[in-house]
């Protein structure tokens, strides 16, 4: 089984705190339509088609840019190619490109989860976000989504934002719960370099929220989402149970996928060895006028051990933890004696949980996962 | 005919030394246009990365005078630099002159005066050359003035010319030919050959550079080191010192030359012994060997305990080709085993270090430097001095009867409009005002003692900052005097951490322990537990600060399958955490080390 990510690259506008690849040009949509089938047509008869699709994800960018015709293009492209056997098709959008009848095109398409990029409901913080909509907006596209179809769907929320409020967050989050969101994606502010805000920060002119403060945050996230019956099951992810993402979970178990478009990344098991993993170029004018071949960057084969470490980290973010057992079994992956000294130790201080070979962490843990795990992978 | 001329190019920084010796290599020829780049004597990387020279240099020359004679130069590049004041005086006794070069748009500065004190101390031939008359800004005329009021020289004895188009040149090297005298050729005495230079070579280990003052040095001699006694070496091989090095058989009186010894590593030839004759021994060596004396000691450390021995193997290599950089080991609670490193200076202590990294790829840590203190220790009743060049071995406030501290003599040469901040800047850095002396352009050297250790830091930064850069500053290690000084230490989680100790002035303490506290505070990293930074005097403690516990460390998002970016992420971290120290259950970043040294304006 395997997954299959397709990066629409495209925004109306740029968005202070994104790093994500895209452009703000519309024109060339029909070609990169056209260029992103082509991609797919290259999969045909090969090894990576022979693996059933369980999921498609499209992302971006704002996939809600593209039409429905667009859509339906690419996804007979994806059927002629691959074998499908969806479990979940999920699709950004954004609030305002929402109307009834686009959702209900997409539903007709068969995607069945919609991950709304609602981020805040205050008016202001959407300005300083530069997001494209407005509160009424996001309120008013999650109102239709249930008529339109869409029993399954997922927003996001940001929060740790500098000068963000307890009370500011609050709010967000009490708007939210009204609509009865079996997903949701929280994710703490992270200013990178080449943004907008990073640029602010470097120049002095901004501050990032105080670490301190983030927690607080954390802390009433899981406090209000749990009252309501969503638990979080991932650093960024709540769902009530049973709703937990199945692509975004795939990248956390090292299952295959593909990526499409540009900036997308794959990763594909070679054999009981390792697996590779690869890249495409960010750039849409290569990504329209080069060959395929010349596209895909970093390739990287990846070895078991690497792939173990990599599984425990990624496994320590979930609420699942990961289990000593398959990072035996499946990459051949021991602790040392100086990482069980330390599990037992970080146990006893209550960051984390050891139990029947599965070792997870606690929400105190999960709050400094990064130096918990950096901690754990230098005591190899 | 004596057709020697043996010489040496003295200046303050940056007056163009380094260029003017390249017109001359140009114009005899000792060098082709495709040899050419700017400054070709500073060959070491560093050199030409920071535009400065380090070393001396020496080279021979051939120069053909318009009347048909030829003559020998052997010139000798010196550094600017006040931490290199040593390889000045060690080059200006292989001369007869010395060039003393002034930019025309800066005058005299500090360095000036003291590179022509010491070349007059040697009785050498001073040749005064305005240098860089092409620059606009350029005042030969009042420049000059300055230079005769400073030697006491005529005006039409001044040279002019510009080491950058070249103009002037050919009337200085025939100023060279006829105002330095050619040098004694008593090739009969007993050998006497000053060991000016050395350098070390991985193929042929270490190579002296000689000045051959009486006598006369042939291939395959049996050599006698005369400071040291040390008599095991064959001259397997003797040569000029041109561009290449050119061997040749013999080297008499008054020539400049290089000697590679029998015994791949001649380490024994110390920069100032004299090499004589094992059979036919002078009897007298040359007078005026010193040892070099470090000024400036810090603790480097290996940042990866295993590599402590090749850390040792990397300073035995760079003290071959740098006597000045001396080290002995020591080990520290918080940083493991490592060296008791001294330096000339600050500049010195930062190549070293630069060397160390690049040249030897060692990952260091280094602690805050200090200089050398006497403490009168009494111990039952019995009293006896101890040299500390380590703060964590200063003894406990009850056991010091008295401190002393080293005290150096600075000379400041600032325009007139500057007296004031430098004044208050030496006053607040303990200094004791000497005098001061008008010079022509309204200029003003000012003289003040100040103790070392309140010079050897920032103190020129500092003087630079305060004066738009305008002043210059000499330095020269005067005495010991006593001084109210206290050991300040550093402790976490209640823990004291050696390598932070620090040694200060009593009144100073206070501000000093508040400021490192702050500091640290700032430089080490959130811990899953709080971290109490407390510095004390013995068992009191004058400052405190708290690093709070770790609250939040967790990106965010693994962005669309870009598992390899947070892989990365962790990689880096990953590092960074090994290269931490830790002590206690604390991690130290390197840098913090070095915090009193980061403190900035005002924090000292
Ligand atoms: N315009 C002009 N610039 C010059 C002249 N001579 C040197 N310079 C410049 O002055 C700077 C310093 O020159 P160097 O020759 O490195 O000076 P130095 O005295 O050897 O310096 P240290 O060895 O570090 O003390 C360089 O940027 C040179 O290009 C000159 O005659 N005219
Ligand atoms: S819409 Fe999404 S992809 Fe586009 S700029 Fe904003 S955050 Fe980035
Ligand atoms: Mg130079």
């Amino acid at each position: 089984m395997s997954g299959i990510y397709l990066h629409i690259p495209f925004c109306k506008q740029a968005c202070s705190y994104c790093d994500f690849y895209f452009v703000t040009r519309q024109e060339i949509r029909k070609d990169f339509v056209n260029r992103i089938c082509e991609e797919i047509d290259r999969y045909a008869a090969t090894r990576y088609s022979e693996e059933p699709v369980k999921t498609i994800y499209l992302g971006g960018g704002t996939p809600s840019l593209l039409e429905v015709g667009e859509i339906e293009r690419i996804f007979i492209h994806i059927e002629k190619v691959f074998r499908l056997e969806p479990e979940e098709i999920t699709m950004e959008i954004n609030p305002d490109d929402v109307t009834v009848d686009y959702l209900k095109g997409l539903r007709s398409l068969g995607i069945d989860r919609a991950s709304m990029g609602i981020q805040s409901f205050d008016a202001d913080r959407l300005i300083f976000m530069n997001r494209a909509h407005t509160p009424d907006e996001a309120r008013f596209s999650l109102e239709v989504l249930s008529r339109a179809g869409f029993r399954i769907f997922t927003t996001d929320l940001i929060y740790g934002n500098p000068g963000q409020e307890t009370e500011e967050l609050e709010a967000d989050i009490d708007q939210l719960l009204a609509f009865d969101p079996p997903h949701i994606s929280a994710y703490a502010l992270t200013i990178e370099p080449r943004t907008r805000l990073g640029k602010q920060v470097e120049l002095g002119r901004l501050n990032p929220a105080d670490d301190d403060l983030v927690s607080d945050h954390i802390d009433l996230l899981n406090e209000k989402l749990s009252a309501n019956g969503i638990y979080r099951y991932e650093v960024s992810n709540y769902s009530k149970p049973g709703f937990e993402a199945v692509h975004n979970g795939s990248y956390w178990r090292h299952e295959n996928y593909l990526g499409f478009g540009p900036s997308s990344h794959s990763f594909w098991w070679d054999d009981e060895k390792g697996a590779s993993r690869w890249k495409s170029e960010n750039n849409i004018n290569l990504y329209l006028s080069e060959p395929f071949e010349e596209l895909y960057m970093e390739k990287e084969n990846l070895p078991m051990d690497e792939l173990g470490e990599e599984r425990l980290f990624l496994g320590l973010r979930t609420s699942a933890g990961v289990s000593l057992d398959e990072l035996h079994n499946r990459y051949d992956y021991q602790l040392s004696a100086r990482q069980r000294e330390w599990i037992s130790q970080k146990k006893d201080e209550g960051l984390l949980q050891f139990d029947k070979q599965i070792i997870a962490l606690t929400g105190d843990g999960v709050k400094i996962a990064d130096h918990l795990i950096v901690e754990l992978l230098t005591r190899k | 005919m004596n057709n020697i001329r043996n010489f040496c190019i003295i200046a303050h920084i940056d007056h163009g030394k380094s260029t003017l010796a390249d017109r001359l290599l140009e114009k005899t020829g000792t060098i082709t246009e495709r040899e050419m780049q700017a400054q070709v004597l500073d060959d070491m990387d560093l050199e030409r990365e920071r535009g400065i020279t380090i070393k001396s240099h020496a080279i021979r020359m051939d120069y053909k005078r318009p009347n048909g004679e030829t003559y020998i130069f052997n010139l000798i590049d010196t550094p600017g630099h006040v931490d290199f004041a040593y390889e000045v005086s060690r080059a200006l006794k292989a001369c007869e002159g010395a060039l003393l070069i002034v930019d025309a748009a800066q005058g005299i500065e500090a360095q000036t005066i003291s590179n022509l004190y010491q070349a007059i101390d040697q009785n050498l031939e001073i040749v005064p050359v305005l240098n860089k008359i092409d620059l606009p800004g350029a005042d030969p005329e009042g420049i000059s003035q300055q230079i005769v009021d400073l030697i006491g020289c005529e005006p039409d004895e001044i040279l002019k010319v510009s080491g950058k188009t070249g103009e002037g040149v050919e009337e200085l090297m025939e100023a060279i030919v006829e105002r330095i005298p050619g040098p004694k050729r008593e090739a009969e005495k007993p050998l006497r050959a000053l060991i000016f230079d050395s350098i070390f070579n991985t193929y042929r280990g270490s190579i002296a550079y000689v000045r051959v003052m009486e006598g006369t040095l042939r291939k395959g001699d049996s050599i006698y080191f005369m400071e040291t006694q040390i008599d095991e070496y064959d001259a397997e091989e003797i040569g000029y010192l041109k561009l290449k090095k050119e061997p040749t058989d013999k080297l008499e009186a008054g020539e400049v030359g290089y000697v590679i010894g029998s015994v791949k590593s001649l380490q024994d030839a110390r920069v100032g012994d004299t090499i004589t004759h094992s059979k036919n021994r002078a009897t007298e060596p040359i007078p005026g060997y010193k040892e070099v004396k470090p000024m400036v000691f810090s603790g480097i450390y290996p940042t990866n305990a295993e590599d402590f021995e090749d850390l040792r193997g990397a300073l035995e290599k760079l003290q071959l080709n740098d006597a000045s950089l001396q080290y002995q080991p020591e080990t520290s609670k918080a940083l493991g085993f490592g060296f008791r490193t001294g330096f000339l200076g600050l500049l010195h202590m930062e190549i070293v270090q630069e060397r160390l990294d690049r040249e030897f790829n060692m990952d260091i840590i280094t602690t805050v430097p200090n200089v050398k203190y006497e403490v009168v220790v009494s111990h039952k009743g019995e009293e006896f001095k101890k040299l500390v060049d380590n703060p964590s071995e200063m003894p406990d406030a009850g056991k010091v009867e008295t401190v002393f501290e080293p005290y150096i003599k600075a000379s400041i040469i600032t325009p007139a409009d500057y007296i004031g901040p430098i004044m208050k800047l030496c006053q607040d850095r303990r200094g004791v005002y000497i005098n001061q002396l008008f010079m022509q352009n309204n200029r003003v050297e000012i003289i003040y003692e100040l103790p070392m250790a309140e010079v050897v830091f920032d103190f020129y930064d500092k003087l630079k900052s305060g004066t738009r850069g305008y002043a210059s500053l000499d330095y020269e290690f005067i005495e010991y005097r006593k001084g109210d000084l206290v050991r300040l230490d550093i402790l976490l989680n209640g823990e004291p951490v050696d390598a932070l100790s620090s040694i200060t002035h009593r009144d100073k303490a206070y501000e000093q322990g508040r400021k490192i506290c702050g500091k640290l505070k700032e430089l080490i990293p959130r811990q899953q537990y709080e971290v109490a930074v407390q510095a004390a005097i013995g068992s009191r403690v004058i400052a405190r600060d708290t690093i709070r516990a770790l609250k939040k460390d967790v990106t965010a998002k693994c962005y669309g399958g870009d598992i390899t970016r947070k892989r990365k992420l962790i990689e880096k971290q990953k590092e960074g955490k090994k290269r931490m120290k830790q002590v206690g259950s604390v991690d130290i970043p390197q840098e913090a080390f070095l915090a009193v040294l980061s403190m900035d304006e005002d924090d000292r």
